[in-house]
């Protein structure tokens, strides 16, 4: 319940409608009086009785108001039961042992997206998640038990392209072509419109307009393998951010006092029409009994 | 044994409930005339075919070898017009006795002073004011005259509000004779056209006699708080009752009436005012008597 938007509390608005459409009756215990002439006048006794003028209207105003509070409430319904994400790029071998529903996922960060549309699922729904997804900071915890069936897909190298303004190219050469793991390094003569990267690695400043990034390089390309190690890894945190680990595969308890994750807003835009929708329809049912 | 106004209220056979108020309630009207005494004499007329041959004077035919008609006055016996305000405040109820309204109360005496009249030989006729008409029973003299306008006001129920001034005066043509003039209402609505109506038969001489009801309720401005009132002539305005107003509706009421008693005096009419609570006899008895007693009050 700690979770319910504070808007659930304005749907007693709904009943104002209810109340609004109720019928007037006089008050039916009126009495002749002949001499009423010497009395002060006196407003007569309305009744409303629990009767309804107007059903449509009085429906269509409290639907409206219903959806409205829904709408502003960011209503999620749990719909969605035993499903499988599937992080893009995981091969359909992989997907189809799993008999379930399919969820393809945008990226590969499946724990935020699980996070933020958790509520869509319901209560006793399994969720198992294939493919490369990243591991998060720290060990998710969700409402559902989440199967983390991931693997680690072998990455092609991409491509990355330098260009180098030295007097000691080739040994900048050999240095990239050293590199390991995701980097394919590409040495352009010229910095192009795909350059990455541009060392510099000479005395005089270097001209301005030059496209990239620009790295100077004091003293030349490093001489071993661990200065070499370092040059990458500052070059990657520096430009490229740390690539993220494949999560462990493993099954994650459910924990009922997880934090639900906000508000996906999946029926939002059904809300919208609807409301939408729906007073456009107040407002001709309105003209029409007026008329 | 059932109080007089009680009988009324249960009383379906009008002729009984006159019977039972007039035992021993022979008072008249007015001074009676004699009768008997022959007509007076008025005027010869020349003979026209359809007159009756006993009214041919044989004498005047000897001598002028003409037919001549004796034509005489009529019987200038007084008549007696009852007139019953049938108005739908007429139908206010007595709040303490089940089933008697000021209608039928009004309706009884109006009965008893037809059978009066009816005794003393008096012609008599009756106009009932109601929805806007005024309904007109020719005077008449007997007692099959009886039976018809006793039948007349057994039929009236009371309803609408009352004629407007042309109407009345239109009806009220018999004012050319002298008459005694029965009026019974409640004179809620003073001035009015019957009033206006009154106060000119009364400028024309004639002898009108002026019944006021009240209830016991209304004297007392006692009603139950209850339920929101309407007054049933006029409009769908709604009215409270409470002990707040009260004092109010007394004071209007009180004034209300003062200034009908006036214009009674300033015109010499007697007024009676009555409750439909008290005996029927002792209020006929005072009504009848009101024109020695002059204007009384209730």
């Amino acid at each position: 319940m700690s979770q319910m938007s504070l808007w659930w509390w304005a749907l007693p608005v709904v009943l104002l409608p209810i109340l609004w459409h109720r019928q007037k009756r006089e008050q039916t215990k009126t009495a002749l009086l002949a001499s009423a002439r010497f009395l002060p006048a006196a407003e007569p006794k309305m009744q409303r009785v629990w009767r309804w003028h107007d059903v449509v209207l009085m429906l269509l105003r409290c639907l409206l108001l219903a959806t409205l509070i829904a709408l502003l409430a960011d209503l999620v319904l749990a719909w969605r039961g035993d499903t499988v994400l599937v992080v893009p790029g995981t091969p359909a071998a992989v997907v189809d042992r799993e008999a379930a529903q399919r969820i393809t996922l945008a990226d590969r960060d499946a724990v935020t997206w699980l996070h933020a549309h958790e509520r869509e699922f319901e209560r006793n729904a399994r969720l198992v998640v294939v493919g490369d997804a990243v591991m998060p900071a720290v060990l998710p915890r969700f409402r559902h038990a989440v199967a983390l069936r991931t693997s680690a897909m072998p990455v092609a190298p991409a491509e990355r392209h330098v260009a180098v303004f030295s007097d000691r190219a080739d040994a900048w050469r050999r240095l990239f072509a050293a590199a390991e793991g995701p980097w394919h390094i590409v040495v352009d003569a010229v910095p192009g419109p795909r350059t990455d990267l541009v060392v510099w690695d000479r005395p005089d400043a270097p001209p301005a307009g030059l496209g990239g990034r620009l790295w100077h390089a004091d003293g030349g390309p490093p001489r071993d393998a661990d200065r070499a190690r370092a040059l990458f890894a500052a070059w990657q945190r520096q430009f490229l951010g740390p690539l993220p680990y494949t999560a462990p595969a493993q099954t994650l308890a459910p924990d009922a006092a997880a934090p639900a994750g906000p508000a996906s807003g999946a029926l939002r835009h059904w809300l919208g029409l609807a409301l939408v929708v729906l007073f456009a329809l107040e407002r001709i049912v309105t003209h029409v009994r007026r008329r | 044994m059932l109080s007089a106004s009680s009988l009324i209220a249960h009383a379906t056979n009008l002729d009984l409930v006159v019977r039972h108020v007039l035992a021993g309630l022979g008072h008249g009207i007015h001074a009676g005339r004699e009768r008997g005494a022959g007509v007076e004499f008025s005027e010869y007329r020349a003979y026209a075919p359809g007159d009756e041959w006993r009214r041919v004077d044989w004498k005047l035919l000897a001598r002028a070898d003409r037919y001549y008609v004796r034509e005489a006055e009529r019987d200038s016996h007084v008549a007696v017009w009852l007139v019953l305000d049938a108005t739908a405040s007429m139908a206010e109820p007595s709040r303490t006795i089940e089933g008697l309204t000021k209608l039928q109360y009004a309706r009884v005496l109006l009965a008893c002073v037809a059978a009066i009249a009816q005794r003393q030989g008096d012609a008599f006729g009756l106009v009932v004011c109601r929805g806007e008409r005024a309904d007109f029973t020719p005077a008449g003299r007997g007692p099959r005259q009886l039976q018809r306008v006793l039948a007349r006001l057994n039929g009236v129920d009371a309803g609408g509000v009352l004629p407007g001034a042309d109407t009345l005066r239109a009806s009220l043509h018999f004012s050319r004779a002298p008459g005694v003039v029965c009026v019974a209402s409640d004179f809620l609505d003073w001035p009015s056209p019957l009033s206006d109506a009154l106060l000119r038969l009364r400028r024309m001489r004639h002898d009108v006699r002026a019944l006021c009801l009240h209830t016991q309720a209304e004297v007392e401005a006692a009603f139950d708080t209850a339920p929101s009132y309407r007054d049933p002539e006029h409009g769908d305005v709604f009215y409270r009752f409470g002990s707040d107003v009260r004092d109010t509706y007394a004071r209007n009421r009180a004034a209300h009436f003062d200034e009908v008693v006036r214009a009674c005096r300033k015109n010499d009419l007697p007024l009676v005012q009555a409750c439909i609570e008290q005996a029927p006899g002792e209020v006929l008895r005072a009504w009848l008597r009101a024109h020695i007693a002059g204007v009384r009050g209730a």
